[in-house]
């Protein structure tokens, strides 16, 4: 049995008296209390976690494209009633952007997007994969991506 | 009856930190960062080998550090402590 | 968007559109000596709150891929402010390729101090006052700390200065105009001097962290290794969301850079600390 401390603990407390050589003196270890706790997670300041998924936004499309229709692979289409009859797209734009929270439902949970049907969510969500650095939304997709928020 | 044994995560799992009194340990898998105080480093340390149970642990702690007396109430607190690992993934439950 | 603007300072492009001309012109103004981006990574849009609201007392909604949900709209007036808020919080709750702490920095030659605190703690003062002192200035509210080499890169935005602060500025300074009743009290930009914007792709080492507190006697103290984590990883906001990473540039920092808490009475007292330190290292 190994009586020095572990290499990266601190160093080891020396006895207050002179202890005879042959009894080595170990470092003093306190199990703690049944109330107290040893192991404390690291919370994030609230504007870190609250603020990310639940405030950001996507558009669809980016405000540069407004007024353009969504064809069910997510590329950009021109205006068309065609979509609307049968179903199958090209889509109108929703109304609003999608929050962060409501993208990631739909990606993950299988849940159609607000006010969409779910031929329409699988346009607009094949939108937004295509998002590139730089368009409006790229960011807050690339939070919805990431499981840490 | 099994008596439980307790084995420290695997080490590809966490990235441990010594800080002063207390280790920073992350925790891959959940992505959460974790300050330890005493005991738990050195509860971690002393399962990074093989499984051990509660009383063994309490021997191979006492025998690499001075617990003070013996008190009736050590194996309780050590399963707290052992408790609150387990829930943060650091130590794992066989 | 009518009217926009493509900026970029250092390491990041930003894309400001608005509603109205005067917020870009004023932006214009301010980043005069900036390159002009040619790639956003962010963009930051100045809305009319409603349609009404384009013309009638007109209100800025600060919109962008991140927005906070219940602030309240800005004055017109406000509208430089507005822009400056909204690209602080697209880069606080967005930027994922470098380490962020709410920090000021300044260097000398190729090695640099953070001063991190939040608004208030008065790190955006000291940096000024340091820059006019020989410091080159790389940026008051981010600092943008790269997760392989730990280098901090500038970020040198316009300085924010409040109130009494107002008062500081140098007379030669390139400033934005002086905002009145805004929710934050009275506010004035200051631009970066040139060398700064003209310095802004050089990067520095850091080599010294100053946990700073404005409005007290003096007084040092040197941080123990797990107070001096910790802040930071209060002081970071994309600290959590960078996973691994930012655990190991947060301990790597920790680690490498000394660090110590400064108390100080006034701006001449904290300073001349921040040099006394400096040369003692």
């Amino acid at each position: 049995m190994d009586d020095t401390p572990p290499d990266h603990g601190p160093a080891p407390e020396e006895p207050a008296t002179p202890v005879p050589s042959s009894v080595t003196s170990r470092r003093m270890l306190m199990l703690g209390a049944v109330g107290a706790s040893s192991v404390v997670a690291i919370r994030p300041a609230l504007a870190q976690a609250t603020a990310s998924i639940l405030a950001c936004q996507i558009p669809v499309p980016d405000p540069g494209n407004a007024g353009k229709y969504i064809a069910s692979d997510g590329s950009l289409a021109p205006p068309s009633l065609l979509g609307p009859i049968t179903g199958y797209g090209p889509f109108p734009p929703p109304s609003r952007p999608f929050t962060g929270d409501e993208v990631q439902k739909a990606m993950f949970q299988g849940q159609n997007l607000p006010g969409a049907t779910s031929k329409a969510t699988q346009a607009y969500l094949a939108y937004i994969r295509k998002l590139k650095m730089g368009q409006s939304g790229y960011t807050c997709f690339l939070s919805v991506q990431n499981p840490r928020t | 009856m099994a008596v439980p044994r307790y084995r420290a995560a695997e080490a590809a799992l966490l990235i441990v930190e010594p800080l002063d009194i207390f280790t920073a340990v992350y925790h891959r898998p959940s992505g959460i960062t974790h300050l330890l105080n005493e005991p738990a480093p050195q509860i971690l340390e002393a399962l990074d080998e093989a499984p051990l149970d509660i009383e063994a642990l309490l021997a191979r702690l006492a025998g690499t550090y001075d617990l003070g007396d013996a008190d009736e109430d050590d194996t309780a607190i050590l399963r707290v402590r052992l408790d609150e690992l387990e829930a943060a993934g650091l130590v794992d439950r066989l | 968007m009518r009217h926009r603007i493509a900026l970029r300072v250092g390491l990041v492009g930003f894309r400001i559109g608005s509603d109205w001309r005067a917020p870009i012109a004023a932006l214009d103004a301010l980043y005069r000596d900036y390159p002009r981006a040619d790639f956003a990574h962010y963009s930051v849009r100045l809305e009319a709150a409603s349609l009404a609201r384009r013309w009638l007392r007109p209100a800025v909604r600060t919109m962008g891929d991140y927005h906070l949900p219940d602030a309240a709209p800005l004055a017109l007036a406000h509208g430089l402010l507005a822009a400056e808020m909204g690209m602080n919080l697209q880069v606080a709750l967005g930027h994922r390729r470098h380490l962020l702490l709410h920090a000021a920095v300044v260097a000398r030659g190729d090695r640099a101090i953070l001063m991190s605190g939040v608004s208030g703690a008065g790190k955006s003062t000291l940096a000024l006052l340091l820059s006019q002192r020989g410091w080159r200035f790389l940026g008051d509210e981010f600092a943008l700390i790269d997760l392989t080499t730990g280098l901090a890169h500038p970020f040198p935005r316009p300085i924010s200065l409040k109130n009494e602060s107002v008062a500081l500025i140098p007379p030669d300074r390139l400033t934005g105009p002086l905002l009145s009743g805004t929710p934050k009290g009275e506010v004035r930009h200051v631009a970066p001097d040139a060398a700064a914007v003209a310095a802004m792709d050089e990067p520095a080492r850091p080599a010294l962290m100053i946990f700073p507190r404005f409005g007290f006697p003096l007084t040092l103290q040197g941080m123990a290794p797990t107070e001096t984590f910790v802040r930071l990883t209060q002081a970071s906001t994309n600290y959590v969301a960078l996973g691994e990473a930012g655990f190991r540039a947060l301990t790597r920092l920790r680690a490498e850079v000394p660090a110590v808490a400064l108390d100080y009475p006034d701006g001449e007292a904290g300073v001349a600390a921040v040099e006394s330190i400096w040369s003692a290292l």
